[in-house]
């Protein structure tokens, strides 16, 4: 009864985490003969809320068509699993690591109202560009660079580019 | 057996959902770990104080080509059989610099933004409700912009591909440039950290060069077998039968449901002649898909003009039995598509052998006829025929 609050498990060494991160996605690429996904998952999250609030319009969408309408299950893919597992392994690592809480992120010369609406301006774009993509950092730079797609290493540097020149703009959100 | 084992035809798609919530739940426990649950530690990578970002993807990059490039290189995982993300350059330049921008405004990238919310940060749930709002935005979109979506369409587009170099070179140069970006980034740290004041990452040097000898030793071991002088394939690549001329005629009669007969001698020379009920292989990738889509419950029986010394390329794809016609085609016409002739000596064995010959032409070729009669010369061999027996066995 010595000890009530969980201590904060140190993270691991960088290079630790991100060797076992290429095996888990090795083990992807092994069993299933594909990688890791995200943005995927969240997209048929999207389009299911939209289907059911206006399936019409869904179904006579050029894009979301093929995902929707009759005979078609818009949640029914391998990385929907994908990211509910995801969400879980991030909430045993947290949990037993010590930093479940409930936070928002920012840098402390920022208002906590303008940093969520920016968390959600971040999200719209990045939600178009991952569409745009073909992928976000998990299924083209993690997933497709590992497998030498020369897209992906182009969707890298194009995304530390973008994230570098943007930066000192956005100072005062995060330092 | 070689990887990936979906391949196989294994499981069906909800054992895929099992594996897939599984490989899930290691990707986002090691996410956390990772550090990659806090935006604070993601954006760190561009003030520059702290380039976890870089470690650990990079890492995570150069393990995984390394390993997949050891593993193709040894020949246990099947490349072709991989799903490769297809290369659009322009939607490709132009997504992944307004997602970059997107993710230092939002502090997340999708996979991290998951973790960030299961760790409790609202900011992280709500950049996921802006990913979904922006799905439906480019949905909505679709039509003025799907010109620019669909250009650039390169297909699957590999840099070994591009080089033409065994992926093993490569991934010797993503762990090389990998290793290179480590040790610099490591210098910029604590450049920036001392400029802000921020405490300088440590990372324990003794596991970090562990991790490097790891993917060093990795790729060396892969370049050595990516240059290793390879044995014919017939010879190494997988088990093959050999199957005799007699054994296949026999095959043809009463169990051709047993196997796939293919001719590789070409279409052209195929229609002219060729080994009854056998498939004409078309030339090039459409003969390599052929053989890798024919159902594998039979065993694959390959011939050529004479005896085949190498497998065509899709028959590695075949994933059932594979054997070889022994002689080839000639040794299968020289036995039962030429007319037989009767046998010089009249031993019942020789007999049988050619009735079942001139059955077996007939039944081939359409062409009828009784066998010629064997001419048996009786040799008179006084005294002992010549009292014929009286009576008999009763």
């Amino acid at each position: 009864m010595e000890q009530i609050e969980p201590v904060e498990r140190p993270l691991w060494n960088p290079y630790v985490a991100g060797a076992v991160l290429g095996l888990v996605l090795l083990a992807s690429y092994l069993v299933m003969g594909f990688g890791l996904g995200a943005s995927g998952a969240t997209n048929r999250l999207a389009i299911g809320a939209a289907w059911c609030v206006a399936p019409h319009a869904v179904e006579t969408n050029a894009y979301f068509a093929p995902y929707a309408g009759p005979g078609k299950k818009i949640l029914d893919d391998w990385l929907v699993f994908e990211v509910l597992g995801v969400l879980l392994g991030g909430f045993l690592a947290a949990y037993s690591g010590g930093r479940l809480k409930l936070n928002v992120q920012k840098g402390p010369r920022i208002a906590r109202t303008q940093r969520l609406l920016l968390a959600v301006l971040g999200g719209v774009l990045m939600g178009v560009a991952a569409r745009l993509a073909r992928g976000c950092a998990s299924g083209q730079a993690l997933t497709g660079g590992a497998a030498l797609s020369v897209g992906s290493w182009i969707f890298m540097m194009m995304f530390f580019a973008g994230a570098y020149l943007f930066a000192p703009l956005l100072r005062k959100q995060w330092r | 057996m070689t990887f990936p084992l979906f391949g196989h035809d294994l499981f069906g798609g909800y054992t895929g959902y099992v594996v897939g919530t599984l490989v899930g739940i290691a990707f986002g426990f090691t996410l956390e770990r990772g550090g990659f649950g806090s935006a604070r530690i993601l954006t760190a990578q561009f003030y520059l104080t702290n380039m976890r970002v870089l470690k650990v993807m990079f890492s995570a990059v150069a393990t995984c080509a390394a390993g997949m490039a050891l593993l193709a290189a040894t020949g246990l995982l099947d490349l072709s059989l991989v799903t490769i993300p297809e290369t659009f350059l322009g939607p490709q330049i132009v997504g992944g610099f307004l997602f970059g921008i997107g993710f230092i405004v939002s502090g997340y990238c999708p996979g991290t933004g998951v973790v960030a919310t299961a760790s409790g940060n609202v900011d992280a749930l709500l950049t996921i409700g802006g990913m979904m709002g922006g799905s439906l935005l480019f949905g909505a979109f679709y039509g003025p912009i799907e010109k620019f979506y669909l250009s650039g369409a390169m297909g699957v587009l590999t840099l070994p591909g591009v080089l033409g170099v065994p992926s093993a070179v490569v991934a010797a140069g993503v762990v090389a440039m990998a290793i290179g970006a480590f040790i610099g980034a490591e210098k910029v740290e604590a450049i920036f950290c001392k400029k802000t004041g921020d405490p300088v990452p440590q990372a324990n040097p003794k596991t970090r060069n562990a991790v490097f000898s790891g993917l060093g030793a990795t790729v060396a071991v892969s370049l050595v077998f990516a240059f290793l002088p390879k044995a014919p394939p017939v010879a190494t690549a997988r088990p093959v039968d050999q199957i005799g001329a007699a054994a296949l005629a026999e095959e043809v009669v009463t169990a051709p449901e047993s196997f796939w007969l293919v001719d590789v001698r070409g279409e052209a020379v195929a229609a002219k002649d060729r080994i009854p009920g056998a498939i004409a292989l078309p030339a090039g990738t459409k003969g390599d898909d052929l053989l890798a889509q024919l159902p594998a419950g039979r065993t694959l029986v390959l011939y050529g003009q004479k005896e085949l010394t190498s497998l065509p390329k899709g028959a590695a794809k075949f994933p059932g039995k594979i054997a070889l016609l022994r002689g080839g085609y000639e040794a299968f016409q020289a036995a039962y598509l030429v007319k037989p002739a009767p046998p010089a000596e009249a031993t019942p064995v020789l007999v049988a052998e050619y009735r079942m010959r001139t059955a077996l032409y007939q039944r081939f070729t359409g062409v009828r006829s009784v066998p010629e009669p064997v001419q048996i010369q009786i040799k008179s061999t006084a005294g002992a025929a010549s009292a014929p027996k009286k009576g008999g066995g009763c």
